[in-house]
């Protein structure tokens, strides 16, 4: 009886280390991709010379992934003998000397992580590293003259074996710091202010968002002539046009992956002035009369103003200033969108709209040709102390 | 002999007129689009307006020394000439201190202003330089280094007379370590005298990622500041360039693949973006505008202990004549900071 569990305990062995040996070659290879580098491996590889670095990484990934094939491969009937004896007998000489190369590894490198599992074992060595490494070697050796493995009957034997594994998964998880490195991971939230998000999802996003729809009629470029971003919001300006006052239209689009909050401004190109919103056509209204047109979000205040509701075109002088927003010094002029590259007369339908596939695009639309003297709201020098 | 001639590029980040009329109509647009939705306009949109006050902090003179007497220094910057008084207490220094009238025409001087007398000088830089970067190279007697991409490459020499001092706190000086060092402007090179840091551990393509944080990011940060060179900024410009500029820009100055780590948890902003800088050290405080981003300082998770030890990670570059208003000393290469981001 006694003999027989310990049978199936040394057969239990053979999967679980398999798993492991795949698992690490794949949390290895994912951080590789993550990071586009073979030289940013972690781990034992931190105690060679520069240069070898790489082909040691290479080679120790290559290794696990030829034992964790080969443990499974022979565990049956085709391994029988020689081939599973010696698949068993390398992956313990592996596992000894990945215990050699930790204990080396936190002596002269103590603030290095083991790298067994990628990216997850970023913590220093410790004990518990070593005892796992020292655990697994064991059991590559316990390995070794075993018959070839058979499945388990159901009911019974299948209810021991997989208690068994439970077990021993339950050992390898108290020994594993990459354990609470994946519970923090599994709890991180990335805050918006460091989220990594890129300008055409915040364009497509914008397109989609009802301020764009009720503002596009004014827009006359498919680019925008500037975007940036500060903390969790991306500022994306293009140019409009009401009659024959440039204009540029503003959009604050917030940053998240789904259903961002966007907020709008129409400002005067020349002087800088907040202006109020002109009614849309007619033909705009009817249009958008099938969709909700209040986003909530309109500043309480703005005036609407008298406009031609056929045209769509409004009296400059109804179109006043409505905040007290910063103005350029007299006589500087604000790169408006009327000389920059998306300038045009025409107004762009909101279908044909379209967020650039290049993300540099918006850039290039950029005017590079200011005034040379930008007036008070340049950049201070130290003359100015 | 190694080529310095990389391939390097302005971007958006390149200081200037057309940056500066960028960064102020930035900053009206914003404000207008945080007025009409009644956000946290306010005090941020006020930040915009609140550059130093004159007289306040230390004023810096840049340009070339043009003449140089015991008691009077001409500084010249093209067509301009600047004449200011030399007093006993003025100090110097030129790879080490020396006496004020000993910097010599021809030199490229900075020369820090006292605060209550505009033409007395306080104290002289003469053809100081950093180099903070990545080494790609090296042959008997020189390294070369990448600054990142929009900073040509640099040639750094390292004198006999250095090379202790500096090989204790740089003990890699091989490619792939960081090198951060203060030395004295050579034409084509830069003699390094200096160490204006200790060297990490690892190479910047092994470095550790930083620890996961949930919750906001706080509006106020605390780290080491450092100053950089003027490649393209115009002589005396105020302004930071800062680690964390926003990856979407179409313009990443990554020096290593394309997710450099940020070991400080710095929001991105974006060029135009205004921060408040405090010297912890001095407790002067002055609002600066962001020109350009510090690729390499955000490789560095390093400590400054100028006055006390500062939590790690650099938070801010600044240039000549901000870390001088601010009360840096140059040769020291940092001081200990705080920055304020507006919400």
């Amino acid at each position: 009886m006694f003999g027989h569990a310990v049978l199936e305990i040394r057969e239990a062995q053979v999967p679980l280390l398999s798993a492991m040996l795949l698992g690490g070659c794949a949390a290895k290879l994912a951080r590789v991709l993550r990071v586009g580098s073979m030289d940013a491996g972690l781990g034992p590889t931190a105690l060679f010379p520069l240069r070898l670095r790489r082909p040691v990484a290479v080679a120790t990934a290559a290794v696990e992934f030829a034992c964790g094939v080969a443990l499974i491969v022979t565990a049956g009937g085709l391994g029988r003998g020689g081939p599973a004896t010696g698949v068993r007998l390398a992956t313990s000489l592996l596992f000894l000397v990945a215990t050699c190369a930790l204990i080396e590894l936190r002596t002269s490198h103590p603030e290095t992580g083991c790298g067994c599992f990628g990216e997850f074992s970023r913590a220093p060595v410790s004990g518990r590293t070593l005892a796992r490494s020292a655990f697994f070697a064991a059991a590559a050796l316990a390995t070794i003259g075993l018959p070839p493995l058979r499945a388990p009957h159901p009911g019974a034997d299948a209810a021991r074996l997989l208690g068994i594994f439970a077990i021993e998964l339950g050992v390898i998880a108290l020994l594993s710091p990459e354990l609470g490195e994946a519970l923090t991971r599994l709890g991180y939230s990335e805050p918006c202010e460091l989220r990594r998000l890129p300008t055409v999802r915040t364009l497509a996003a914008l397109r989609r968002s009802s301020q764009w729809r009720k503002r596009a009629w004014l827009i006359t470029t498919e680019v925008p002539v500037d975007m940036w971003r500060e903390l969790c919001w991306r500022y994306v300006v293009f140019p409009a046009r009401i009659g024959d006052r440039a204009t540029e239209i503003i959009f604050a689009v917030y940053l998240r992956p789904h259903r961002p909050v966007v907020n709008s401004a129409l400002v005067d190109s020349a002087t800088g002035d907040v202006l109020a919103w002109p009614v849309a056509p007619a033909r705009r209204r009817r249009f958008f009369a099938a969709k909700p047109q209040s986003t909530g979000l309109e500043p309480s205040g703005i005036r609407r103003l008298s406009a031609d509701a056929e045209s769509g075109s409004v009296s400059p002088a109804a179109s006043l200033p409505i905040s007290g927003a910063r103005r350029p010094a007299p006589g500087a002029s604000w790169p408006g969108p009327g000389s920059g590259l998306g300038a045009g007369s025409g107004r762009i339908p909101a279908g044909m709209l379209s967020a650039p596939s290049d993300p540099d695009q918006y850039l290039r639309a950029i005017r590079v040709d200011d005034p040379p003297n930008p007036g008070e709201d340049d950049l201070p020098l130290s003359s100015d102390l | 002999m190694l080529d310095v001639h990389g391939d390097f590029r302005c971007c958006d980040r390149c200081t200037g007129n057309a940056t500066a009329v960028r960064a102020s109509r930035r900053r009206m647009l914003k404000a207008a689009v945080l007025t009409a939705h009644g956000g946290p306009s306010g005090p941020e949109a006020g930040r915009a307006a609140d550059f130093p006050v004159p007289g306040k902090l230390p004023r810096a003179v840049t340009g070339t020394v043009r003449d140089v007497s015991p008691h009077v220094l001409v500084i010249g910057n093209g067509a301009s000439e600047t004449r200011i008084a030399l007093t006993s207490e003025a100090t110097a220094w030129r790879g080490a201190p020396l006496e004020p009238s000993g910097v010599q025409p021809g030199d490229q001087a900075v020369v820090r202003l006292h605060p209550s007398q505009r033409s007395v000088a306080d104290r002289i830089w003469a053809n100081i330089g950093r180099v903070t970067g990545v080494i790609i190279e090296r042959d008997a007697d020189s390294l070369l280094v990448d600054e990142g991409k929009t900073k040509p490459r640099q040639l750094v020499t390292i004198p006999c007379a250095a090379s202790g001092r500096i090989q204790v706190r740089f003990p890699n000086l091989e490619p792939g370590y960081l090198l951060d060092v203060i030395g004295v402007r050579r034409p084509g090179e830069l003699e390094a005298r200096i160490p204006a840091t200790s060297q990490p551990a690892y190479p910047v393509g092994q470095m550790p990622a930083p620890a996961m944080v949930s919750g906001r990011v706080p509006a106020t940060i605390s780290g080491s500041v450092t100053w950089h060179d003027p490649v393209d900024e115009p002589p005396g410009l105020l302004g930071v360039s800062y680690p964390a500029l926003d990856p979407g820009s179409g313009c990443a100055e990554d020096p290593v693949g394309s997710a450099a780590p940020q070991f400080v948890r710095m929001p991105y902003l974006a060029v135009g973006s205004v921060l408040q800088v405090s010297n912890d050290c001095t407790n002067s405080s002055c609002t600066l505008s962001v020109t350009g981003c510090a690729a390499i300082a955000r490789l560095f998770n390093d400590r400054c202990v100028t006055c006390g030890t500062s939590p790690r990670g650099r938070i801010a570059d600044l240039t000549q004549a901000s870390f001088i208003a601010l009360g840096g000393e140059l040769e020291r290469g940092c001081f200990n900071a705080t920055i304020t981001i507006g919400r």
